[in-house]
């Protein structure tokens, strides 16, 4: 049966996307590496760190088998230095720097492992927040600011999305360098559908202009011809 | 392509095969998912996936009868990933029969884009079709006049078949290092989107790029 849902990515289904992110846990059991369809997982020996999908690793929380070590960006001294740069720049702060040479984006870039860079928010770092608050709070250090800086941040952000609609324009791109994921799939109906809008009013008048163009260019071209037919015919 | 594609291609030829498909499988469903029109059926890609998944699936039936409490959470693993993996390819079919559902007519009769159905699409497109104008035809439009029953009337210079709007904007992220030139030639102000760099801009502008894997859709 058809899809309903409106084109572009629902935010549950970009949390969908955010669950293939690879988070490092620290296992509690041992666990034999599993050849899963998206490839091999390695094997799980306590306490080596080991990098797994975010599904998997909250699967393994919830049951209590292992614990997730939160990426360096989500802790109270990284989010109030991001934040402190958030405030200062009307754009979205920058994205963490991506390893040379890969081609994969995310979720496929390791932006959520311990080894991330702390000092800039993934593309996914909302949703990846939130879900590691709610399902890891006692492996994050001090959650309730975490939680806070959070939600902070959050508005910080929206404010700027907000503000950035006066720049829409028919016709012309919008840069949104450093959007997140959750953030583009709240956004993309209103952002969408006011340049669409934009768009179709500013068609109109588009048209009438090229018209206008082609008949001049036409005339500044054609002119010398039509006047030998004209005498032509004369 | 430059040597930093080139370094990039070689440096995903370490990852295994089914992660490799992972990545373009979850790459084509959020492309089919924000596009305005079908993209190309990945023939190849979906045979991989679809009988990896036959083959999970044969596994976990096999080991199921094993009563083994460490295996049991062994497969639970399984089935979790194996009902992700569904999901993406449902949605992604899915995705894929809205639009055709959306324009039928135009999905049969506009060649580029029959050309990009699957034998199983097409089918269900052709047949869909028939029924649907067999049924017009006994209900109603059979009272109609003659020259009114056409459900593809394209006189009178309107077009009574519909084509999605090609003109939708959408959001657009680069992918190649050296970064991607967007516009030009009739399309507009010509500007380089850098690797994960994203604009929001019109379908039509991005289409050849995003076809050839250069930027892709959120």
């Amino acid at each position: 049966m058809a899809l309903l849902l409106p084109p572009g990515l629902t935010p549950s289904e970009t949390a969908f996307l955010c669950e293939m992110e690879m988070v490092t846990v620290i296992p509690r059991q041992r666990l034999e590496g599993l050849n899963l369809l998206g490839g091999p997982t390695p094997p799980l020996n306590p306490p080596y760190r080991t990098p797994l999908p975010l599904w998997l690793a909250l699967l393994l929380k919830r049951q209590r088998r292992a614990n997730i070590l939160p990426p360096p960006w989500l802790s109270p001294h990284s989010l109030t230095a991001i934040l402190d740069l958030e405030k200062s720049s009307p754009s979205f702060s920058p994205l963490p720097t991506l390893p040379a040479h890969t081609t994969t984006s995310p979720p496929f870039l390791p932006s959520a492992t311990a080894d991330a860079p702390p000092d800039a928010l993934p593309y996914h770092w909302l949703e990846l927040g939130e879900m590691l608050l709610e399902a890891a709070s006692d492996d994050i250090a001090e959650p309730d600011t975490v939680r806070r800086l959070m939600r902070d941040l959050r508005e910080v952000r929206m404010a700027k999305m907000r503000a950035g609609v006066g720049v829409l324009e028919g016709g012309q791109e919008v840069n949104m360098n450093g959007v997140g994921g959750m953030e583009v799939a709240e956004g993309r109906a209103f952002i969408l559908g006011v340049v669409d809008g934009l768009r179709k009013i500013g068609a109109s008048k588009e048209m009438s202009r090229r018209e206008r163009e082609a008949e001049e260019r036409e005339n500044g071209i054609m002119g010398g011809e039509e006047d030998e037919e004209d005498d032509m015919d004369m | 392509m430059d040597i930093d594609d080139i370094l990039a291609e070689v440096d995903d030829s370490t990852i295994p095969q089914e992660t490799r498909d992972l990545q373009e499988l979850t790459r084509t469903w959020v492309n089919e998912r924000s596009a305005p029109e079908l993209l190309p059926w990945p023939a190849e890609l979906m045979d991989r996936v679809l009988e990896r998944i036959r083959q999970q699936i044969s596994l976990i039936e096999d080991r199921t009868s094993s009563t083994d409490p460490k295996s049991s959470f062994t497969l639970i693993i399984l089935q979790t990933e194996l009902e992700r993996f569904k999901y993406l390819t449902r949605s992604l079919l899915r995705a894929r029969l809205a639009k055709i559902d959306a324009f039928p007519l135009h999905t049969l009769t506009h060649a580029p884009t029959r050309a990009l159905l699957s034998p199983s699409e097409l089918q269900y497109a052709t047949t869909h079709t028939a029924i649907l104008h067999r049924h017009f035809q006994n209900a109603f439009l059979g009272q109609f006049p003659e020259g009114l029953r056409k459900m593809d009337d394209s006189s009178g210079g309107v077009n009574m078949v519909e084509g999605p709007d090609l003109e939708k904007a959408v959001f657009v992220r680069g992918r190649r290092e050296a970064g991607v030139v967007i516009g030009g030639e009739g399309v507009g102000k010509e500007f380089l989107l850098g690797k994960g760099e994203v604009v929001v801009v019109r379908w039509g502008v991005v289409r050849e790029v995003v076809g050839r894997g250069e930027a892709e859709l959120i």
